[in-house]
């Protein structure tokens, strides 16, 4: 019976982790990756106020991908509401500030804290529920939340929502979009350095050993009741301000946009984008938001654009899964090592790649 | 003498919406057991037959050899999809194997927008006889007495066909130990195929049931709302699947109508109970999942191979 004691064999294709195959040369993997965040931080400029505009997205988006990076990444647990919980602190922040008149920043802490006890309520059915389980549970509580907790006038201010203005800290005032995007980018740099250090931290490495096997979790000691319940509520509240900054960039926050069926299609998007991205790496939400939001820009002038988008990103997301389960990092690490193998071969693999897609957003460009 | 019609007329109105949940958590489970993959794009791949149907319609055939006709675009997207991509999968990866499956989601139900036009409004014809009966004092729509028998007969005909053919038998193998189903010599991927053509078909039947019989006499008219009916369709179809531990066949056809009626019956409780009809389901579903009800009708050999 040695067979059955074994641990069930894995097949590390299919595991959402990228491979080892470069863990050697991590640093300059690591300055080539902080490289290219500066770069495409710097990317809106040559589009003057509208690459501002759309940057602001990429932001938020990126800070609701982190709490999927949290979850699903590097816990493992499937939830299927992280834009709920954007949505609790979108409304907890507007509620406070138009109602309350408190300042934004302790708004958005409030917002975080909100989350608190919906995040304990999913972890309480972690306990039980594996896997599927989970991800049903958590679909039909985005849709009671949105039935009811979204449809509370006193807390979202109606179906007008709420009318907030932008932060200003002592003599600068965040309003417009570039000092906007500022501010989201500095949040967000601070949220990919944190969620970064979470993974090598003991609770981060405890979440990807229960991720991957929760059997042998348990048996090397760890407490997988309380590290889910640790990723989810690290998860919401970053959910919930990613949801504050929402709020802030809307100027008008609306609880329509947390009802279904845009609840679910929004946290199908978040998840969308996290898997393109990479999704145990928190560079990976980063990434994925800035390739989701440049898509929805090219696309934005195509007839069905919300029907060629969705198609896109479906397409792309099943095949990153099955063939590239680590996402757009873990091309970047393979073309890396080719690169550095075989120089000429994986530069131009490199070129050939960023062209087609390059020619597919001038072909739409041009087709619309 | 405020009598009993307002009983009847909500019963058949919860029949028929339980009808067809209950196709849909056929599906799902169908698809599930033989397959282990929790189908999150079951509607979506329904949803194109009823595109198909949208399209047939609108070049003159009559509208029920339409609808007959466009179940086979949800058995060929259903087919395709096991052959091209969750064949491919490691189903012991759940993790990889649901975001895959959100992600067809995504691209069918875009696909089903590009295929009608991405109009706000889409204008589709019915398919079943539409008139309003009078039974004495109840008023019941026609449409929801034939989507009831339609669904009941076929879902009846379906599980005969499960339990007494040669395919379901070696479905049913398929699903219980698929080493000891090869060694019998049955072709693993040629029933998983079936098992999720059929399985779609059933998706498609119940999308055809609803979506074009929402309006009156001239057809229904579909917003971009109906193409993702999260909360509508899916969620009371997997909490149908759930009643049966989404392995049990029966059971999950029995929690259509579970689901159906609950929802249809709250509509006459007194006040604070009526507004619960949105909620009622997410409930329903907590309870169906704190009971664990799995355990009481997967074999033990099956939850193996479900890696549950």
């Amino acid at each position: 019976m040695a067979v059955a004691v074994d641990a069930p064999p894995r097949n590390p294709e299919a595991e959402p982790r990228a491979p080892s195959a470069t863990e050697g040369s991590g640093r300059r993997t690591r300055l080539i990756g902080l490289g290219l965040l500066g770069l495409l931080a710097l990317l809106p400029i040559p589009f003057g106020d509208f690459g501002f505009f759309a940057g602001q997205y990429a932001l938020v988006y990126a800070m609701l991908g982190l709490s999927v990076t949290v979850v699903t990444g590097y816990a493992g647990l499937i939830s299927l509401m992280p834009y709920s919980f954007a949505g609790i602190g979108a409304m907890i922040t507007g509620l406070a500030m138009a109602s309350w008149g408190w300042p934004f920043w302790l708004a958005i802490l409030l917002g975080a804290l909100a989350t608190i006890p919906f995040s304990v309520l999913v972890g309480v059915a972690s306990i039980r529920l594996k896997g599927l389980y989970l991800a049903i549970a958590t679909l039909t509580m985005a849709n009671a939340l949105g039935e009811t907790f979204f449809q509370w006038g006193d807390v979202t201010g109606g179906n007008t929502g709420w009318l907030i203005s932008r932060p200003r800290v002592g003599p600068i005032d965040f309003a417009s979009d570039r000092m906007f995007y500022g501010l989201c980018l500095a949040v967000v740099l601070l949220l990919l350095w944190m969620v970064e250090g979470l993974r090598t931290s003991r609770t981060g490495r405890a979440m990807l050993a229960v991720r991957d096997n929760e059997l042998e979790a348990q048996a090397l000691g760890i407490n997988v009741y309380k590290t889910k319940l640790v990723a989810l509520v690290i998860g919401g509240m970053i959910a919930a301000i990613g949801g504050g900054f929402l709020a802030a960039l809307l100027l008008n926050p609306t609880p329509s946009a947390f009802r279904p069926p845009f609840a679910e299609v929004t946290s199908i998007l978040l998840i969308t984008l996290v898997s393109i991205g990479g999704i145990d790496r928190a560079l990976g939400a980063f990434f994925g938001a800035i390739a989701l939001v440049i898509q929805q820009q090219v696309f934005q002038g195509a007839e069905f654009f919300f029907a060629f988008f969705g198609i896109y990103t479906g397409f792309t997301v099943i095949l990153f899964l099955m063939f590239r389960p680590g996402g757009l990092i873990q091309i970047g690490k393979l073309q890396l090592a080719l690169i550095r193998e075989r120089p000429v071969l994986g530069i131009a693999v490199t070129v050939a790649i960023v062209g087609l897609n390059v020619g597919i957003a001038w072909l739409v460009l041009s087709l619309s | 003498m405020t009598s009993s019609a307002p009983v009847i007329e909500v019963t058949v109105f919860g029949l028929s919406a339980g009808a067809v949940f209950g196709l849909l958590a056929l599906g799902l489970v169908l698809i599930y057991r033989t397959t282990g993959v929790l189908n999150f794009a079951h509607w979506a791949i329904g949803l194109l037959s009823m595109v198909g149907y949208a399209l047939l319609a609108k070049t003159g055939m009559p509208p029920a050899l339409a609808a007959v006709l466009s179940l086979g675009v949800a058995v060929f997207f259903g087919a395709l999809a096991y052959r091209l991509v969750f064949r491919r999968l490691n189903r012991a990866n759940q993790l990889i194997v649901i975001l895959v499956s959100i992600g067809l989601a995504t691209l069918l139900s875009s696909l089903a927008q590009m295929i009608l036009g991405f109009e706000a409004f889409t204008a589709i014809p019915p398919w079943l006889p539409v008139d309003d009966l009078r039974i004495g004092r109840v008023n019941v729509r026609s449409t929801e007495i034939f989507t009831a028998v339609t669904a009941i007969v076929v879902a009846f005909g379906f599980l005969v066909w499960f339990r007494a053919s040669r395919t379901g038998r070696a479905l049913r193998a398929v699903a219980q130990n698929r080493e000891a189903a090869a060694l019998a010599g049955i072709d693993e991927v040629r029933h998983s195929t079936i098992a999720w053509g059929i399985g779609s078909a059933l998706a498609g039947l119940a999308l055809l049931m609803v979506l074009p019989h929402s309006g009156g006499e001239q057809g229904a008219v579909i917003t971009t709302f109906d193409l993702t009916p999260f909360g509508t369709l899916l969620i009371p179809a997997f909490g149908a699947a759930l009643v049966g531990g989404l392995v049990n066949l029966p059971m999950a056809l029995a929690g259509g109508f579970m689901f159906g009626l609950a929802r249809e019956l709250l509509v006459l409780a007194p006040k604070p109970w009526s507004d619960m009809r949105a909620s009622i389901a997410a409930v329903l579903i907590v309870v169906l999942l704190l009971l664990r009800t799995e355990r009481f009708f997967a074999t033990r050999q099956e939850l193996e191979a479900l890696e549950l």
